[in-house]
């Protein structure tokens, strides 16, 4: 006689005591269990490039992405041994144009983290995005508006800079203006964020030194015509010091020898963008004697650059790098250096920009590391454009070390005065209001 | 001595705003077409001089190859496409933005995204001294250019068969046919005339203003400001809307740089607003 349920003859001869039901239901799980995780070890990381390639920004936006991606080529594309994919986007130099291509690289493409950016504008249109997404962001263009580093309404926890702050070459600038004897300044600026930033901080800086801006002229941003500012400029100041980005410095370079400054008045370009390599080529002797304030020159002296700079002109027809290129360079290192140490698990973003943030090594353009707002910390050079081996280049003629993004004041210093640029830039010429305290 | 040199770099500008808008204004004068492409022949027609003169270091080759050239793509622009939209404005216009954006992307991908600087030609690399300041002569060149050309144009549709033939066939064209007159070759000559100047424009403007994608589009923008305000379809008033918007915008950035961005606009605007048909305009 049986008593009780009759066990089925496959569980009788279970030798587990799961049912086969649960065994290959585990059996499945494990079948699919197992290939989806060797699928993401072989997945690639996305990371999503946006920048300017066409349009008044597309030399430098070139040139960053000429930077990022020798870097990655030297890596063999891969953080950690995990394989990377880069997916460039260009923004046009256009904002709106710039969220949309984020939107598709982070939504439609699957990118996990953003790099690249250089125009102002878009750098807000960009930040905006990251913020509110939380999609890590690696500036690596020239976007160099302060208050993205800084605490305030728009501070960003998910991004970090590896390339500049507009403020660092202005303060290096006034500091050497000042020490070489200069007081009176006439300025130059684009009409628009950054130049206004630019030169509302060289303003500030000089004034703070003793010196004083007697003169501000703010050409709109597309200028073809310098014909209603160059005669203008006041003669009886020290120097001239400019801030004219892509094609208008371009323009600026060739016109101001043609209507006489040339020789009359020395000229200092504040970070660079007249004297900017590919315009260097393109008009004659025009730039000789000019000065510049930038955190790199193609002609510095050291095994990285040397290297970098042989890799680059090897890949780009023997032209030589300016300033983007490292910073593209640097950026790609410290997205590898960061992914590496995360081992690419982007599940916990805090982590991941930690990682980000602790990012140190030496690069084309010096020492590398960031502050805690996400911001670079590196050298400043003063160059003066001198003929060497027959073509114009940038000498380096005097370094500041280790400037982070308040020199030469703290940070409670810096945040103490009353003014910033976007209510400044009727002030430049009234050092009261410029140093006023809140 | 400031109030000479803003004097003469408008009167340059201004030059240089006629050699930009003529073409502009010579294709709708004379055959009621709303010639969008014309941006785009300027910067093709800039862009091709640039190659010329790097490969051979000749300007004077470097102009006539590029109008040459535009000429021929206008030529053909008008012979196969246009005509089949005879008198409608619309279609034409859109058909002529269309080879805007054609000529646009093609430019990039041949010529790149970098801004390109024209070299000034030898003889006028050099700058005038004037006071304590110096005048490019350069722009003085341009200048002169300008008013050649424009004298040469009103010449030819005042005072010669050819231009009488084009009025003929632009006022009743079944008439004119009637005359033995080949009004369809006229049109062709006429647009591919329009776009050559284009070209010139693009040439010339080069050494001051740079070739970069985008000058088509700047371009046309301020053809049309100058022809909006001298009037479509007049010489007359083409030459007068570019001198009045040149020196107004060179004292406007000067004397009121808040505006720098409206002072080309400023004109239009008054023009539109109490004498639509412009200075001179016919309709």
């Amino acid at each position: 006689m049986i008593e009780g349920p009759m066990p089925k003859n496959e569980g009788a001869w279970q030798p587990w005591p799961f049912s086969a039901q649960a065994v290959s239901a585990a059996a499945a799980a494990l079948l699919l269990v197992a290939p989806v995780s060797e699928a993401r070890a072989q997945e690639p990381i996305k990371i999503g490039v946006l920048l300017p390639l066409s349009g008044n920004f597309a030399v430098p936006g070139q040139q960053t992405l000429a930077g990022l991606k020798m870097y990655f080529d030297e890596v063999g594309n891969k953080a950690g041994g995990i394989p990377l994919e880069i997916l460039v986007e260009d923004t046009q130099t256009k904002p709106d144009v710039a969220v949309a291509k984020a939107r598709k690289l982070v939504e439609r493409d699957g990118a996990q983290v953003l790099t690249g950016v250089v125009g102002s504008g878009e750098s807000f249109a960009i930040n905006d995005y990251s913020r509110q997404n939380k999609v890590p962001l690696v500036i690596s263009g020239d976007a160099g508006q302060d208050e993205l580093t800084l605490p305030g309404p728009i501070a960003n926890p998910y991004l970090v800079r590896v390339t500049m702050s507009g403020r660092t070459a202005t303060a290096a600038a006034a500091d050497w203006a000042y020490k070489k004897g200069w007081r009176k300044a006439a300025m130059i600026g684009t009409d628009y964020a950054g130049g206004v930033d630019t030169n509302f901080e060289f303003a500030r800086a000089f004034c703070r030194l003793g010196g004083k801006v007697i003169q501000a002229q703010w050409p709109a941003f597309g200028t073809a015509d310098f014909g209603p500012y160059l005669p203008a400029v006041d003669r009886s100041a020290d120097a001239l010091f400019v801030f004219e980005p892509g094609a208008d410095g371009l323009r600026f370079l060739r016109q101001y020898v043609d209507f006489g400054l040339q020789g009359k008045m020395p000229v200092f370009d504040i970070w660079g963008t007249i004297v900017f390599e590919p315009n260097l080529t393109q008009t004659g002797d025009a730039a000789l004697g000019m000065y510049s304030s930038e955190f790199y020159t193609p002609l510095l002296k050291t095994p990285e650059n040397e290297r970098f700079v042989a890799e680059f002109r090897k890949r780009m027809n023997g032209e030589l790098p300016e300033h983007e290129a490292p910073n593209g360079y640097v950026g790609a290192h410290a997205i590898v250096d960061a992914i590496a140490a995360v081992k690419g698990d982007f599940s916990d973003k805090t982590k991941f920009m930690a990682a980000l943030k602790a990012v140190h090594f030496p690069s084309p353009k010096g020492e590398i590391k960031l502050d805690k707002y996400g911001m670079a910390i590196q050298s400043m050079f003063i160059r003066e454009v001198q003929k060497v081996d027959g073509s114009l280049g940038n000498v380096p003629i005097a370094t500041y070390r280790d400037v982070d993004q308040f020199w030469p004041f703290t940070e409670a210093e810096y945040e103490s005065y009353q003014l910033d640029y976007t209510h400044g830039k009727d002030a430049v010429t009234d050092c009261s209001k410029l140093l006023a305290k809140k | 001595m400031i109030w000479l040199i803003h004097i003469l770099n408008g009167v340059a500008y201004g030059m240089l705003l006629f050699l930009l808008a003529a073409g502009l204004s010579l294709i709708y004068g004379l055959m009621k077409i709303l010639n969008l492409t014309h941006g785009s022949f300027y910067l093709v027609g800039g862009y091709l001089g640039l190659t010329v003169v790097r490969a051979t270091g000749s300007f004077a080759l470097g102009l006539v190859v590029a109008a040459l050239a535009v000429a021929l793509v206008g030529a053909a622009i008008e012979r196969f496409f246009l005509r089949r939209f005879h008198l409608e404005e619309l279609p034409q216009a859109l058909l002529t933005f269309g080879f805007l954006f054609i000529f646009a992307d093609l430019s990039l991908w041949v010529w790149g995204g970098d801004a390109q600087m024209l070299a000034v030609p030898g003889p006028f690399a050099r700058s005038l001294s004037v006071g304590s300041f110096a005048y490019p002569v350069y722009r003085l060149f341009l200048i002169a250019v300008g008013l050649a050309i424009a004298t040469l144009l009103w010449w030819f549709q005042e005072h010669t068969r050819l231009g009488t033939m084009l009025r003929a066939g632009v006022d009743d064209a079944e008439i004119a046919r009637g005359l033995g007159i080949n009004v369809s070759f006229l049109f062709t000559l006429v647009f591919a005339l329009g776009a050559a100047l284009a070209a010139l424009g693009g040439v010339l403007a080069g050494p001051v203003l740079s070739l970069y994608p985008g000058a088509d589009l700047d371009t046309l923008i301020l053809a049309f400001v100058v022809v909006i305000v001298g009037g479509l379809g007049s010489l007359r008033g083409a030459l007068a809307g570019s001198l009045l918007v040149g020196i107004l915008d060179d004292f406007g950035k000067a004397f009121f740089p808040k505006f720098a961005l409206f002072t080309v606009f400023v004109p239009m605007a008054v023009i539109l607003v109490a004498r639509p048909s412009g200075l001179f305009g016919r309709r």
